[in-house]
Formats: structure tokens, sequence, C-alpha cells
């Protein structure tokens, strides 16, 4: 099933294109990655699909019903980027509010807002209000409204930007386990977090959709991915080429190096037993290129 | 389903935050000053023969002096005096229907599971419900005054309780309907209040421009709201409703225009 269709999707801020003529269908499923640059339309794709803003041009249907539509009560759930709750009130009167628009009852609306605090392990904030939480706690209650009821269809819009890594492995994980209920869409530019959670891709550029899909398995033929902490790199790239089938080895901007071979040489079991010959440790290996260097490389 | 949550909620954003409280404690301490230092010695001070006669000479020259016809003095002032406060006091307490929590980012919560009309009208009926509850106490505190002073007042004044209720019901209205449009247009509370006042005279300067140059057009007199404040005071009893249209016809103006401004603006 679709959750999401665009045709010819567009928005303009002026002589600014923001969003131009998007053509997308995404089904539900796996988590979605939205990536792009800063500027290339993410926020505002997430904005016209949640209704936030008008389309300048175009039309989008999210469920199979029109973006705005009364039937996506409780079907669409959505974490907007710089949204946040009224600092005047407690987090479980908020939510209860939230609750009862998506038609559960006053002891209802109670359980439902107990039940997704406890989701988002912060079970026994309810009484405070916004201002008394961390950015991180805050950015989880954030996500504890998306999980009222049970949407179909999840937006969330940099949910772990500028946040504490255990705030983010918090969150990382409860996106995975809640991913088997409702289909994520998540905009990020953490494309290593993206490539843990998500199985397909949309990638935006300058209002335009370059990608859209699965990400490709074939696109890893050929690569290996190594991180290898305190060796001289001059020393790595020299043994590696000695190996039989490695093409070029290129040290990344995060430390890692992408080896590039040719496809049908068992590289990998060459790369291990060099590696334990010079009692060099490894942290991980991988098959293939990191989602960045797909992209970006 | 959902205006009625959003409208109830609004008592909440009145009863159960700092900024609500400090805005209803400082009202009642200005009400209460009014209620013992105006009200209360003025009614005594007209009510005797000699300063009546020479306050309803007064009144007459300035067409206000159907304010005699009241059976309760008490309840005159209450009258004059309510009809040119409350609706300031209005335009400050209802400022905040939509400003602060589309600057926020709280309105795109709510629009996910409301919609823009919802939203715009549940916060518009819950602040007038409000405004309600302020005329009832207002009301009530005059009426405690004129009871406590004599039990006789009291009855001469009860028939003119529903008259004024009602008419203070419609004079507030376009207020808060004013209000509401503002706060879609404005960033924070105080911005909505700058903006309807500012509004308010520039558009008094335009149509006094007009009028002067190319009028009279009658009908521009009715356009401003609390236009009909001037001509309310000149009347008493059930009469007062002979104006009753033109605050029905502000608010339905006012909640249009703001009600396309919600459903335009980005969130």
């Amino acid at each position: 099933m679709n959750v999401i269709t665009t045709n010819g999707l567009s928005k303009h801020y002026g002589s600014v294109t923001a969003l131009d003529s998007l053509d997308l269908s995404l089904e539900s499923g796996e988590p979605i990655a939205l990536i792009g640059p800063n500027g290339a339309g993410k926020t505002t794709l997430f904005s016209l699909l949640c209704g936030y803003i008008r389309a300048s041009a175009g039309t989008a249907t999210i469920l199979g019903h029109p973006v705005g539509s009364s039937a996506l009560n409780g079907k669409l759930a959505a974490l907007p980027q710089d949204a946040h709750l009224d600092p005047r009130f407690s987090i479980q009167r908020q939510l209860r509010l939230l609750a009862k628009l998506q038609g559960f009852g006053g002891s209802d609306a109670r359980q439902e807002v107990q039940r997704v605090l406890d989701t988002v392990q912060l079970g026994d904030i309810g009484a405070k209000k916004p201002g008394e939480l961390s950015h991180g706690m805050r950015k989880r209650v954030s996500l504890a409204q998306t999980l009222i009821g049970s949407p179909e269809l999840v937006l969330l819009d940099e949910p772990t930007a500028g946040i504490d890594p255990p705030n983010v492995k918090i969150i990382r994980d409860l996106i995975r386990s809640e991913s088997s209920n409702a289909t994520f869409v998540i905009s990020s530019h953490n494309l290593d977090e993206l490539e843990k959670l998500c199985s397909s891709v949309v990638y935006l550029s300058s209002g335009k959709l370059l990608e859209s899909g699965p990400i490709d398995a074939s696109a890893d033929e050929g690569y290996l991915t190594i991180r290898l902490p305190s060796v001289s790199e001059e020393q790595f790239k020299r043994e590696c080429l000695k190996l039989n089938g490695v093409l070029d080895v290129q040290r990344q901007a995060q430390g890692d190096y992408l080896i590039q071979h040719t496809v049908g040489h068992a590289v990998d079991q060459a790369l291990l037993a060099m590696l334990a010959k010079n009692a060099w440790p490894y942290r991980h290996i991988i098959k293939g290129r990191s989602l960045e260097d797909r992209l970006y490389g | 389903m959902s205006v009625i949550s959003i409208a109830l909620n609004e008592w909440a954003r009145l009863f159960l935050s700092k900024r609500g409280w400090i805005a209803i404690i400082a009202f009642a301490l200005i009400w209460a000053i009014f209620l013992m230092y105006v009200i209360a010695p003025a009614a005594r001070y007209i009510s005797s023969q000699e300063v009546g006669l020479v306050l309803g000479s007064l009144l007459a020259r300035f067409g206000a002096n159907a304010l005699n016809n009241w059976q309760s003095t008490e309840m005159a002032l209450y009258w004059a005096f309510a009809l040119y406060v409350l609706p300031f006091f209005t335009m400050i307490s209802a400022a905040d229907q939509i400003a602060s929590d589309k600057a926020r980012g709280t309105l795109r919560f709510l629009i996910l599971r409301a919609s823009r009309t919802s939203v715009f009208f549940g916060r518009f009926i819950g602040q007038y419900l409000i405004q309600l509850f302020i005329i009832i106490v207002t009301m009530a505190s005059v009426l405690a005054l004129i009871g406590y002073h004599s039990a006789e007042s009291l009855t001469d004044a009860l028939p003119e309780v529903p008259v004024v209720f009602v008419n203070m019901a419609l004079v507030l209205m376009p207020y808060v309907a004013l209000m509401a449009l503002v706060s879609v247009i404005a960033q924070s509370a105080k911005q909505a209040t700058l903006f309807a006042i500012i509004g308010w005279i520039v558009l008094w300067f335009v149509l006094g421009y007009v009028q002067n140059n190319f009028g009279p057009f009658p009908i521009l007199d009715w356009v401003l709201p609390g236009s009909q404040l001037g001509s309310l005071v000149r009347l008493s009893g059930w009469d007062t409703l002979n104006l009753a249209p033109i605050p029905l016809l502000h608010t339905v103006v006012l909640l249009g225009l703001g009600w396309f401004a919600m459903n335009r603006s980005d969130l």
C-alpha cells in the first residue's frame, strides 16, 4: 500500500523554489530515509505532507487521503523539527489533550499518555513541565506524542539533531521496535544512523528528487569498508594494495578506509589474514560502502 | 467534538497557568478598587436628590440621559463603565488565542489531530465563554455591593441584570473575534494586542478622512468594532437590543477574516 504519493508537488517562496515538481511514491513497510543537504527541501516536503504549508502546485495524498483530510486523524503522526510543547503546562495535560483530539475518552486518554511516556522511558515525568526537562528528554516527549493511538505513518524530521548519545540510542531503539507497527519516514543528516534504521532512501537535492527506492545491494559489490584505529595510513595502504584483487584504498573523512576490489575476489579473507599477521586490531569491517560514500563518495 | 475539547482547554490555559492567574488577580484588584472607590461612592452621591437633578441635566446635554432611566444607580454606573472598560480587558486577555502556539510550533501538534477551523473556532468559543464568565463575576460583585447597602435596591437592580448581561455579551463578542483574527497574524499575545490597537486607530483615521473628504457615508459610522457604544449608552431596557445586529455583524466579518487567515497561514 502506498503511504505517500505526490504528483508534481512544488513549493515556491517568492523566486526561491523549495520543492520542484516532486513525483514520489512510497510504500508501507520498513523505515524510509529522507536525505539531502541543507535546503534540499526535506522539511518543506514534511510540512506539505502534514498540511502546515500549502503547495504552490501539484498534489499529495497520504494513505490514499488528500493532505489535511480529517480521515488522517490518528493515522498520520509527525515530529516536526522546531515544534515545542507549551512551557506553561505539564507534559501529561498537553499529551492528554492530543489524545482526546484523537478520540480517546477521559480515562482512556490518561492511560494512553502513560503508555506512550513509558514507551519512551519517561513514564515518571508526566507531571513536569517541558522547561524542567533536558533537550533530549523533550525530544523523546515529542516522539511520544507521535505514538498516541496507532498511527500508520510517522514522519520524523531530524529526530536526533542536537541530542546526546544516550538519548540518540533510546530514540533509535524505539524507532526500530515501533517500525513493525507503522511506516517511519525519517529525515536526518546523520547518514550512519539512517543506514542502521532504514532499508530505502529518498534523496533530495535543491528541491528535486535525485533517487528513491531500496538501498541498492548491488552497489556494494566490489567494496569493503574497514575501521582501523592506531595504524599508520601509509603502512596500511601499502600492505592492502599488495592483496590480490585490491584496486584502490581511500581514507574517508570519518577515519574509515574504503577498499575497492575486483568483483568476485574474496578479498575479505585475505584482508583479515593480513590484519592478523601485522597484529592490527580493527573495529569493524563492512561489506560494501557506507550510505555517505554511496551518495557523496 | 474537537471544537469542544479545544474550547474547554482555553479555560485550563487561563486557570492553570501562572500568566493566567496574574491576569485574573490584576483584573480582580482593579475591579475591587473600581467597585469600592468609584461605583459605591458615586452611587451614594448621585442618589442624593440635588446632585441627581444636576447630573440629570448634565447627562441630557451629553445625550446619555437614558442612564437616569435605570432603576438601580449602581447598575447604571456599571453599565456605563463596563461598556468602555471590559472591551479593553478583552483585547488583552483574549490576545493569545493562536499567536504564541503558532510561533512555538505547538499548533503543529494540534493541526494533525484537528482541522484549522476547529482550532480557530474552538479557541474563539473558549475565550468568549471566559469573557461571559468575567461579565457574570463583575455583575455579581455589583449586585453584592447593592445588596450589602440595601435589600430594597437589590430588588430594583435584579430586573436589569438580564438586559445588562445580554448587552455586554453582545458588546464583547466582536472584540474576542478581533483578537482571534489578529492572533493568527501576530507572533505573540503582546503583538496581537498592539496590532489590534494600531489597526483600530488607523481604521478610525482612514474612516474619518473618507467621511470628511468624500462623505458623509452613514454606513461607515458603524464599521469599527464598538462604534455602537455611543448610541447604546443613550438607550435603556430592552431597547438596547435595537443595536444588536451591529456587534453580530462585526463578529461575523471578523471571524470570517480570521478563519480565512488561519486557513491560509503557514504554520
